[in-house]
């Protein structure tokens, strides 16, 4: 009776739920007693203590009297009396979407710590999973997700921009070697090491790559990286959508086989070591014909066996570290990170809790792609921000390209004032170069100054890849960066500050980017300021150029590459080009 | 063939899966905006939206293809997803016709992220094909490129079944 007034998307969720009703789900789905061991687990609930929605307890009844409605004799015959209660309307999903995406970055620490075995997050992916399949899902989690399925990668990085990265970062290890040796290898047949990454070391972050290809290079390993194939992450894995999981997976498993590879190692990336090493196979339903480790095991044998020396005092820091949810929770990987973090460093100062009981960056789960949600996230970030300052370390160090972005965000938002690295840079930093590589001599070079020298550059965004981004090369050209994360932060800089230019972003949650222009065109103090739009969504264009205030000085769609920035960045800033032209 | 369709070389055409407001997006979206430039996006513009089945042409500006034909197709288990597809294939077809194009590419019509099980995509999309080919004029031949040898062996088995 009650499938006849639900909507057809209703149905399609509750039918796909019931395809995915294992015994480890049903197990689940039944064993919960209410006993709230969960809540003191969950940092959502330990940053909101008046809000009970956050328990983990009662975001899985949400989907648990949708079982017992559907599924369970009790809820069937008696719902009223077991809380059973069908999923109807459209928005009965939106609600639910903002649940199961919203409230929790799966992190599984109230999993650990249910006395009952409950595993809440495996309740939640599958939801996610369910709503996916019917297009309903946070427009990140769209995005990103068709980036994968189509482009290959979830961070649209497209074949020729990635083969031109790993070409100049050859450019620079051969030139920093002096060696045509010293490249990094491209589909290089039977290599012991097949080589993957996550691509926002392409987009954001080329040097965890050379870090990486100067770790191989002086242990003289034969490896490769691979030219399709090559993405390890797998957002399959937050969306709970299996089909996506298994075509990410076997992508990476078919190019190691095409490769005859005979080992594939996965760079520092928490969820893609979970979804290439221990969930892929499953999803793919083949078994994997070949060794699967993370990076981080590969640098501490080639320390332990002397392929590389390292020089600890060269990491002069004191540093903490932050487990990954995906490598300590799920995939009990904590040890080995630690034991290569004691070869690197000279002072490595634990936070507490840690290993499986560590606090979640709060940027898992997908979380950092969903930006609706970021207000709730920082506020449940106050955990690991308090966490992270006990420590009195300077410099945090993960093992996970995920968590860089969740703690840079933590850190920013709670002005914490530290750093993030992750091992590879540790290890390539600390590695003494053997005397038979030769290292071309430092000649000193007179200081020239930079074109957006003298400059202040305000960069407003509410995505931390990339103001990151934005702030680095504007930094490298000598301009003064100032950073802003939302609208009500964008104009009290600007007011304060009075920056030369401003890049804006103009979906952010709050006070929006066209808000923003707009109050900075309609302040005296502030009207000449120069603005540049920056954005992913070109159709909000014509809000701009409609409002009844002067056009900003320049636009730009995302993704935004290096060059366009500086480019229109000069042009706004009437500067002529380094090299002479306009 | 498995390949990147933006990227493969003398084709008159390429499709792409589009949204109802023909907003070009992620994915091969990325791609067309990145590789083709604004004017894809401009053009578009014009159209304002489109239902499902419909499909619009545009040139291709700075892609290898000359032309891109945007095919509104079924997502997300809407009703009647297997009748909308083919259809939205035979218009594609047509258009295909319509600006004389001899040699076009298809990605895999509707699967991966709008949920059209592979096992129907190849059947529904390579059996339009295989219907319009027989009364075509210009058009001579249709390239599926797929991504993946996942995607690659469900086109072969089906492209198997059909010679059988």
């Amino acid at each position: 009776m009650a499938q006849n007034a639900r909507s057809r998307k209703a149905d399609k969720v509750v039918e796909r739920m019931g395809r995915k009703l294992t015994r480890q789900m049903v197990g689940s789905l039944v064993g919960c007693v209410h006993c709230g061991m969960c809540t003191d687990s969950c940092h959502y609930v330990l940053a909101n203590p008046d809000d009970p929605t956050y328990a983990p307890a009662h975001k899985a009844d949400q989907i648990r009297k949708i079982f017992k409605r559907n599924f369970d004799w009790t809820g069937r015959i008696f719902p009223w009396w077991v809380h059973a209660e069908d999923i109807r309307t459209d928005a009965d999903l939106e609600k639910l979407k903002d649940i199961v995406f919203g409230k929790c970055t799966n992190c599984r620490r109230c999993s650990l710590n249910c006395p009952m075995g409950v595993d809440f997050a495996t309740l939640n992916r599958m939801a996610r999973g369910a709503l996916v399949s019917v297009g309903i899902m946070p427009e990140g989690v769209a995005i990103v997700s068709k980036d994968q399925w189509e482009v290959g990668n979830q961070m649209g990085v497209l074949p020729q921009d990635y083969l031109e990265t790993l070409e100049w970062l050859s450019d620079e290890l051969e030139n920093e070697f002096k060696d045509p040796a010293a490249r990094i290898p491209i589909d290089k047949m039977d290599a012991e090491i097949v080589y993957a990454i996550n691509p926002r070391e392409v987009k954001y972050d080329p040097r965890t790559i050379s870090d990486a290809a100067r770790i191989f290079y002086i242990a003289g390993e034969n490896w490769t990286m691979p030219s399709e194939g090559w993405d390890m992450t797998n957002f399959g894995l937050f969306s709970g959508d299996d089909e996506l999981g298994a075509a990410v997976a076997q992508r990476v498993y078919d190019r190691v086989i095409k490769l005859r590879g005979k080992k594939l190692v996965l760079s520092e990336c928490g969820h893609g070591y979970r979804s290439t090493r221990c969930e892929g196979p499953n999803w793919s339903g083949k078994a994997v014909p070949f060794v699967i480790e993370s990076s981080v095991l590969t640098m501490l044998r080639y320390i332990k066996e002397g392929w590389i020396r390292v020089d600890k005092t060269k990491n002069k820091e004191v540093v903490t570290f932050h487990d990954s949810c995906n490598n300590a929770r799920s995939c009990g990987f904590y040890e080995e990170p630690r034991e290569l973090l004691n070869l690197l460093v000279p002072d490595f100062r634990e936070m507490y809790p840690n290993c499986a009981e560590n606090f979640c960056c709060t940027g898992g789960g997908g979380a950092m792609s969903m930006s609706e949600y970021t207000p709730q996230r920082l506020k449940s970030a106050k955990i690991k921000a308090d966490q992270l300052t006990a420590t009195e370390a300077k410099t945090v160090v993960t093992s996970c390209h995920n968590c860089v972005d969740g703690l840079s965000d933590v850190i920013r938002h709670y002005k914490l004032g530290m750093k993030v690295t992750q091992l590879v840079n540790l290890a390539a930093n600390a590695m003494m170069i053997p005397e038979k590589v030769v290292v071309p001599v430092e000649v000193p070079i007179p200081a020239v100054a930079l074109p957006l020298a003298g400059f202040k550059i305000l960069v407003v965004d509410d995505e931390p890849d990339i103001l990151t981004f934005l702030a680095a090369v504007l930094e490298d050209q000598g301009a003064t960066v100032i950073q802003a994360v939302d609208g009500e932060q964008a104009l009290a800089l600007t007011v304060r500050e009075k920056p030369d230019l401003v890049t804006l972003d103009l979906s952010m949650p709050g006070r929006n980017g066209g808000y923003v222009f707009e109050e900075i065109r309609n302040n005296p103090e502030i009207t000449s300021t120069r603005v540049c739009i920056i954005t992913g969504k070109p159709e909000l264009r014509r809000l701009i150029y409609e409002r009844p205030v002067a056009p900003p000085e320049g636009y730009l769609d995302k993704p935004v590459n290096e060059d366009t920035l500086l480019t229109s960045v000069r042009m706004i800033l009437e500067l002529k080009h380094p090299h002479g032209n306009a | 063939m498995v390949g990147f369709i933006t990227d493969i070389e003398n084709m008159d055409g390429i499709a792409y899966y589009a949204r109802p407001d023909l907003t070009l997006g992620a994915g091969f979206g990325t791609a067309i905006s990145t590789q083709g430039g604004p004017k894809v996006q401009e053009a578009l513009k014009k159209f304002g939206s489109a239902n499902v089945t419909d499909v619009v042409a545009t040139s291709g500006e700075n892609l290898k293809a000359r032309y891109i034909l945007h095919a509104v197709g079924p997502r997300f288990q809407e009703e009647d997803s297997e009748e909308k597809l083919r259809k939205t294939m035979l218009n594609a077809l047509r258009k295909a016709e319509e600006y004389k194009l001899r040699r076009i590419a298809f990605p895999a019509m509707g699967a991966g992220f709008y949920g059209i099980p592979l096992e129907v995509c190849a059947r529904v999309t390579m059996g339009a094909v295989r219907e319009f080919l027989e009364k075509a004029a210009e058009l001579e031949e249709v390239v599926f490129c797929l991504r993946d040898s996942r995607e690659l062996n469900v086109f072969q088995e089906h492209l198997q079944k059909m010679r059988g």
